[in-house]
């Protein structure tokens, strides 16, 4: 707002002091300020005025502010040297009568004299009569807001013995220790690192698991083929798990349809090295049992009838070929090459998870297909 | 004897004057609302209850502001009166009456407030008044 600026109606006040609040410069008496300044913008009006310089109008309002507090000020002063605290009509007289003893006001120079015959009281007795009302142009809200303010509780409150006698208990409460004081920690969980790796392993495969069984879900879901016989196996029943939706395709069993050449893996029958690597080869369980394409140990395949995923078997078929190398080196059980089994371990376990990856892409791309 | 009963005869006056006052303070709403005069005493420390003591202090701050204005605006119309004018888009112009500072700054040197308001203030818009009541 520069000097020249002309501000000629209220409305525009009001909204250049809402404009100098949103731009978050706010001072401690902002509000005060702005109601006052629309207050002395009305008293000018009524004067006479039809415009203003910004500068004029903030000069006006400072001083009307100042009068304000000099005249409480004053009239507090008298009050108190008086003997009260609460301020009474003659301590509001002479109040006015110290601000305007600088310029003068009739009967100044009478001493002794009442104060309720005071000219200045007289003075404003004829002001009222003389000017019109003139009532403030929007209603104001009772401020300051007192807020409530949540305190701190005390020792009492919080049943807790303050550290030391001289303090009392109605005082507020200390601070928790740890918020202040830098206490060790210790970590209560005992470490068993070969139980974390089994148990890490187990959550691996079951990850696993729930994955392979989404994307049959969604092949079968996908796939137009529907199941010609219901589930007469007891183990597919098994299965099934009480499941008895005629809709699922059943999985079919190796040989009951002629289907293209699959390379299949060498099935997990080392039961023997199965006790001795467990993490590699139950790991690797799941993935070669999708494979196969049968329903074994209980798990939950179901296959489309269609084979539309076949090309993805095949490619598959390679990449699992690395796994029964590593099978091949556990059945000669070739204990000194673990750091080698570890390595490899996790390159298999890249391998199987690229694998899981591409059966992800793949299968939406071959129903697409098919 | 006398010159006492007098004195309270006019007291009486007086006394009846002021209470009849203070009963129409009610009626009359100032300018300035009772919020904000509250607010302001309230800081400087003078407590009191009654509302028409609120409105009287109201009512005279009214006063001492239009009266401030008042001279202002004396002091405008003389200034557009002395100038000669020659055309009368000027003319039409300066019947606005506007608010400066200078006619301000005149006015209240008049009360006694002495404002100073330098040039290069001016300029960056904000006017720091610098003056104090008489204390």
């Amino acid at each position: 707002m520069s000097h020249g600026d002309v501000k000629s109606t209220r409305d525009t006040i009001k909204s250049e002091n809402q404009q100098r609040l949103s731009l978050g410069r706010l001072k401690a008496d902002e509000f005060g300020r702005a109601v006052s300044k629309i207050a002395v913008a009305q008293i000018c009006e009524s004067v006479g005025f039809q415009g203003f310089k910004e500068s004029a109008l903030e000069a006006l309002t400072d001083i009307l502010v100042c009068y304000l507090c000099d005249l409480g000020r004053n009239a507090s002063f008298h009050a108190n040297l008086a003997g009260r605290t609460e301020c009474n009509l003659f301590d509001i007289t002479r109040a006015l009568e110290e601000l305007e003893a600088s310029h003068g006001f009739p009967s100044a120079s009478d001493i002794g004299h009442c104060l309720v015959g005071s000219g200045t009281v007289r003075e404003i007795i004829r002001f009222v009569d003389s000017e019109e009302e003139i009532p403030f142009a929007q209603p104001v809200p009772k401020f300051p807001i007192v807020r409530n303010r949540k305190l701190i509780p005390s020792f009492e409150h919080m049943n807790e013995k303050p550290p030391g006698k001289h303090i009392p208990t109605w005082l507020p409460a200390f601070p928790d220790p740890h918020t202040y004081i830098h206490t060790p920690m210790w970590n209560e969980r005992a470490s068993d690192p070969c139980a974390d790796k089994i148990e890490q392993a187990r959550q691996r495969r079951k990850a696993e698991k729930a994955l392979l069984q989404l994307q049959q879900r969604l092949v079968c879901n996908g796939s137009s083929g529907t199941s010609t016989s219901l589930a007469t196996d007891a183990e597919k029943e098994k299965v099934q798990g009480g499941e008895s939706n005629p809709f699922l395709a059943a999985p079919l069993q190796p040989g009951e349809k002629d289907v293209s050449q699959v390379v299949s893996p060498a099935k997990p029958t080392d039961e023997a090295s199965k006790g001795d690597h467990v993490s590699m080869l139950e790991a690797f369980a799941p993935a070669i049992e999708a494979m196969k394409g049968g329903p074994s140990d209980g798990e939950k395949l179901h296959l489309p009838e269609k084979r539309a995923a076949v090309h993805f078997k095949f490619r598959a078929g390679k990449k699992i070929l690395g796994e029964p190398l590593d099978l091949s080196l556990q059945k000669k059980g070739d204990r000194g090459t673990t750091a080698f089994l570890r390595i490899e371990e996790r390159d298999d376990k890249k391998r199987r998870a690229e694998f899981i990856l591409r059966q992800t892409t793949e299968f939406p791309m071959e129903l697409n297909q098919s | 004897m006398n010159h006492n009963r007098q004195s309270n005869d006019g007291k009486h006056d007086d006394d009846s004057a002021l209470s009849d006052f203070l009963a129409s303070l009610m009626d009359y709403t100032p300018t300035i609302p009772d919020e904000l005069v509250e607010h302001y005493l309230a800081k400087s420390g003078f407590q009191c209850p009654d509302v028409r003591l609120i409105r009287l202090v109201a009512v005279a701050t009214q006063k001492f502001v239009a009266e401030v204005a008042n001279d202002a605006l004396q002091h405008c119309k003389a200034r557009q009166a002395a100038v000669v004018k020659d055309k009368r888009e000027k003319q039409q112009k300066d019947k606005r009456l506007i608010l400066t500072m200078d006619d301000l700054s005149k006015s209240l040197r008049e009360v006694g407030i002495p404002v100073t308001c330098s040039d290069v203030l001016k300029k960056n818009g904000h006017a720091f008044l610098f003056f104090v009541f008489n204390d």
